[in-house]
């Protein structure tokens, strides 16, 4: 084969970095920075308020709001959000789910007073709930009204907003919680056969309209460390999505059978350890997604190097950047059509990939679909195994992780030894502004219109109407995030889903086990009853895998273990300690809010006379700093995401209630 | 008096910081009342001469507490059901109290649990009326042992109803039978859950059955008509136990069966069946039979009023005595 001296390439994917925080003033100056330096798109982050229907003014906002992405309250804030930022030229992506209705219509309603015409959005609304009940845990309705409201969104779109996305179906957060390839395929795969049954069940679309919408349907992907698995397993979604949509949907437009995705590669993998060495790891995972051309994706964002350490700064996500702009424009991968056709390995390994999703997804199918294996918690209870398997063969060595658990004397890192430590932290007086403008919203906004549109809001939601018109009046009206969420909740109710952590076993042994277990077998023979340890998930931060994690960990080395889920407040959490007699309580707080919640939960065991008596510890993204804020508010141990080992994590805490160590036991006997 | 023959309980009057944390647990604070059933769930002789002291302590106050135990199959939505009975009753009664007790099983591996009923329970915080404690298995037979039955007859000093969630069926249908003034079993719709009881064999152990999760008529109906055709097989001759329909998700039939828990008659359980099984468990079922020729000697009416942790005390004293 010939070449051009000025060969032809492929368009590049879309640069994308997954941004916000603060407020909107300061994710608006972020956003346009990122433009300027040649980025393709947005990619919004929301704070956990915003992701699960609160204002900024609710009790369980207060320690969140800004933390992990941008507070939203009203139309007042896109305005401030969007400034100078053409929202019909731009492609965005939104990371939001329950409230994705509520967040798009915002953005229409925003487009309608700039005299936008909303057809010409485009973009992305994450929209995927399955997962979030799954792995993120920003969920609120119940799993029939929250898909409702995702099909109304499709049927809402596929007119008005004709470029639109209405949902994503993401993968990338069952891989983070756990997910093999095939199941991270499988289960994504049900997933979209979930929307897509439940667009259908409404009858109001013609085949050529549901054709249409089937051809919206994108994908979320992630990009693990294994790229050449990774990449097969990019080539199996493709094939496993052109055959679904033709066999079980009767899609006759190829176009419209399409395997469309994102990815944001892995994060899971990232080490705390040596974090400098992350840079080689998501270059490696970003080839995964982007080699072969059959199976390239459509957007890219890649985490930063030190994401296992903070959120990240601009230079940090500038440095991400970078590399997407390098392997795009300097390389010559865009010049090739695709490099793996022909290859038996690569064809064999796809093979392998199919048979093992399409196995898992007829054993769904059986079940009922993936609603059903929702309410059962059968795929939950797998990603937590899978998971719990993944982190054993680390604990094992088995599983090499460079700097973690081999070759883990490095020097120091200069990259941590900026005047900032290398991270990034957010200003905590930052909320001051976000309140006073919702404050603001709600004393010039018209009392009657917001009560009006709400009223209308939760007629349209008990009488089966499409609820996104209802939503966009809502906007308008300066209804708020919460006010909005609110109305729905009261028509739906809410929703907690299975944890998954019951009847699983760690596949630990050895010396190390035995150790542990001994020293809780001597603590419970001193204390008449077996220590009792409390697992807590406080606040709205939904990424449980953690706190699974540490309760199956505790009852394999001999705690009785009460795991709440996620989602809790601080005083209920303090409650449960107290009503069960903990022997300890764990908290998790990944959100960067750690300082903020220990205080809460340590005032509260003091306000109830518990203090002395409940010892706590902490595990989360905890920059070195807070340590010893940590240990002066009174937490007794703090662990991070370096300390990986489960059973040394749990020798740890076996220290904090004071159980004798096999040395002290063979002097007392 | 033969040395065998002992059954004058330990007079220890109860030390003044348990007695301070049952004043307070009395005013339904939480701490001290968590620490009294760690107390009662403590295992081994050692505690027992305290425990007897509690008890005897708390005899002085009436203890007019019912206790119900919950049964059912996984899955048949027994946490989200008592959630929603418990939560109601403190909504609609400004002054009862009610405890629930919600059983996990014990890892044969590791002697550790995961206590997850809590997930499914959502109660206001603070409200004292409330009480909710999780308890491991930790090997007892059937799930409900000496634990349960201690903490059973504790939280009934302090709360009008309380309530067992056992977990699952076999064995603890039958056990907790043993501690309970009544005990309902929850089948899900169209599981064939029955046709496992009748299996089982704990169809006629049952005072109640809750056909749970009847969202919507139909299905209530149909599911009903099931069991009752399932235990008119199973109980012949007997009178139709109570039927209820309930929904966590729409509330049906929780008012009813609230009101129909907190009618019950008080039928306080024998104790021997619980030394009984610690004499078993203790001495074999030799030691069994030495119990029941010592037992005879017993004063008449001893047995009725003793503290039970007397009672089991005296038992195995008594059949040491007799085998040494």
């Amino acid at each position: 084969m010939t070449r051009d001296a000025t060969p032809t390439r492929d368009q590049p994917w879309i640069f994308r970095t997954y941004a916000g925080h603060t407020n909107v003033h300061a994710s608006n100056r972020l956003y346009r920075d990122n433009l300027s330096r040649g980025q393709t798109g947005l990619s919004i982050a929301f704070d956990l308020p915003t992701q699960c229907g609160y204002s900024s003014d609710h009790p369980l906002a207060g320690p969140e709001i800004g933390k992990v992405g941008v507070p939203v309250n009203s139309l007042d804030d896109f305005e401030v959000l969007f400034a100078e930022i053409p929202v019909e030229k731009i492609n965005t992506s939104m990371t939001i789910n329950a409230t994705a209705m509520w967040l798009l219509a915002l953005y229409v309603a925003l487009a309608e007073r700039r005299g936008v015409d909303p057809k010409l959005l485009q973009g992305t609304t994450q929209n995927d709930i399955i997962k979030e009940y799954l792995a993120r845990g920003t969920y609120i309705y119940p799993p029939v009204h929250s898909m409702r409201l995702i099909a109304d969104m499709y049927e809402h779109c596929l007119h008005a907003i004709p470029r639109w996305n209405a949902s994503n179906i993401c993968s990338y957060h069952l891989q983070e919680a756990g997910a093999t390839p095939a199941q991270e395929l499988a289960f994504a795969l049900v997933n979209a056969m979930a929307v897509l049954d439940a667009i259908r069940a409404r009858g109001t679309f013609t085949h050529e309209e549901f054709e249409q919408c089937v051809g919206r349907v994108s994908f979320f992907v992630n990009a693990g460390i294994r790229f050449v698995e990774e990449m097969c397993k990019m080539r199996a979604f493709v094939e496993l999505w052109d055959e679904t949509t033709r066999d079980r949907y009767g899609v006759a437009n190829a176009k419209y059978r399409l395997f469309r995705y994102g990815v944001q590669v892995n994060s899971l993998g990232l080490t705390e350890e040596q974090p400098e060495n992350n840079a080689w790891r998501i270059l490696i995972e970003a080839l995964g997604v982007t080699l072969s051309r059959k199976a390239r994706c459509r957007a890219l964002q890649l985490p930063t190097w030190n994401e296992a350490l903070s959120l990240p700064r601009p230079w940090d996500q500038q440095w991400s950047l970078r590399l997407q702009q390098i392997l795009a424009y300097e390389t010559d991968l865009l010049e090739y059509p695709d490099l793996f056709d022909g290859s038996p390995v690569v064809a064999a390994k796809v093979k392998a990939l199919m048979d093992d999703a399409s196995a898992e997804i007829a054993r769904i199918t059986e079940m009922g679909g993936a609603l059903v294996a929702i309410e059962s918690g059968y795929m939950k209870t797998a990603l937590v195994r899978s998971q719990a398997e993944r982190l054993a063969r680390i604990n094992r060595g088995e599983t090499i992780v460079v700097g973690r658990n081999t070759w883990t004397d490095g020097l120091p890192s200069p990259l941590l030894a900026g005047d900032d430590g290398g991270i990034f932290k957010v200003d905590p007086e930052s909320a001051r502004e976000t309140l006073e403008m919702l404050r603001a919203t709600r004393s010039r906004r018209s009392q009657g219109a917001v009560d009006q549109a709400l009223r209308d809001l939760k007629a349209a939601a008990q009488g089966g109407k499409n609820l996104m018109p209802m939503s966009i009046a809502c906007a308008k009206a300066l209804v708020t995030t919460g006010e909005w969420a609110t109305a729905l909740r009261e028509v739906f109710g809410e929703y907690r889903p299975a944890t998954g952590v019951e009847g699983q076993r760690l596949s630990l042994e050895g010396g190390k086990v035995d150790a542990v277990r001994g020293r809780a077998n001597a603590w419970a023979a001193q204390h008449g009853v077996r220590p009792r340890m409390v697992v807590g998930k406080p606040g709205l931060d939904g990424h449980s895998n953690g706190s699974e994690m540490i309760a199956v960990a505790a009852k394999h080395a001999g705690f009785d273990v009460i795991y709440g889920g996620i989602r809790l407040t601080v005083p209920e959490i303090v409650q449960s300690a107290i009503e069960e007699d903990a022997s300890v309580v764990g908290l998790s707080v990944l959100s960067g809010s750690h300082l903020e919640i220990a205080k809460l939960v340590l005032d509260e065991l003091e306000k109830q006379g518990a203090k002395q008596d409940i010892p706590v510890v902490l595990g989360g993204i905890v920059p070195d700093d807070d340590l010893p804020k940590l240990r002066a508010l009174g937490i007794r141990d703090v662990f991070t995401p370096k300390d990986f080992d489960l059973m040394t994590v749990m020798d740890r805490i076996l220290d904090v209630i004071g159980a004798p160590r096999e040395s002290q036991r063979a002097a007392s006997a | 008096m033969s040395r065998s023959a002992q059954p004058a309980p330990d007079p220890a009057p109860l030390d003044a910081a348990t007695q301070a944390l049952v004043a307070r647990a009395l005013r339904l604070e939480k701490h001290p009342l968590a620490r009294l059933v760690s107390l009662v769930e403590h295992a081994g002789d050692a505690a027992r001469a305290r425990k007897a002291s509690l008890f005897r302590h708390l005899a002085a106050t009436p203890s007019a507490g019912r206790v119900v135990g919950v049964t059912g199959a996984p899955g048949a939505g027994k946490s989200s059901l008592i959630g929603c009975l418990a939560l109601h009753l403190v909504q609609s009664d400004p002054a009862v109290r009610v405890a629930i007790l919600a059983i996990d099983p014990t890892s044969v591996d590791s002697g550790g649990a995961l206590l997850g009923d809590r997930v499914r329970t959502h109660f206001p915080v603070g409200e004292r009326r409330l009480f909710f404690r999780s308890q491991a298995t930790q090997g007892d037979r059937g799930g409900v042992g000496r634990r349960t039955w201690a903490v059973s007859r504790l939280l009934r000093h302090f709360f009008d109803l309380v309530v067992i969630e056992t977990v699952g069926v076999g064995q603890s249908e039958i056990e907790i039978a043993h501690l309970a003034d009544a005990t309902a079993l929850v089948t899900q719709p169209l599981t064939g859950d029955h046709v496992q009881f009748m299996k089982a064999g704990v169809m006629d152990i049952p005072d109640l059955f809750v056909v749970n999760k009847c969202d919507e008529e139909a299905l209530a109906r149909r599911s009903t008509h099931e069991l009752r055709a399932a235990l008119h097989t199973a109980r012949i001759g007997g009178d139709e136990p109570r039927i209820f329909q309930t929904s966590a998700v729409t509330g049906r039939g929780i008012a009813e069966l609230a009101a129909y828990l907190r009618g019950l008659p008080v039928r306080r359980p024998d104790p021997i069946h619980f030394v009984r099984r610690q004499v078993v468990e203790t001495h074999g079922t030799y030691g069994l039979e030495v119990f029941e020729a010592e037992r005879r000697r017993w004063p008449a009416g001893w047995a009725a009023d003793a503290v039970y942790e007397d009672l089991e005390a005296a038992a195995l004293r008594a059949v040491r005595a007799r085998l040494r």
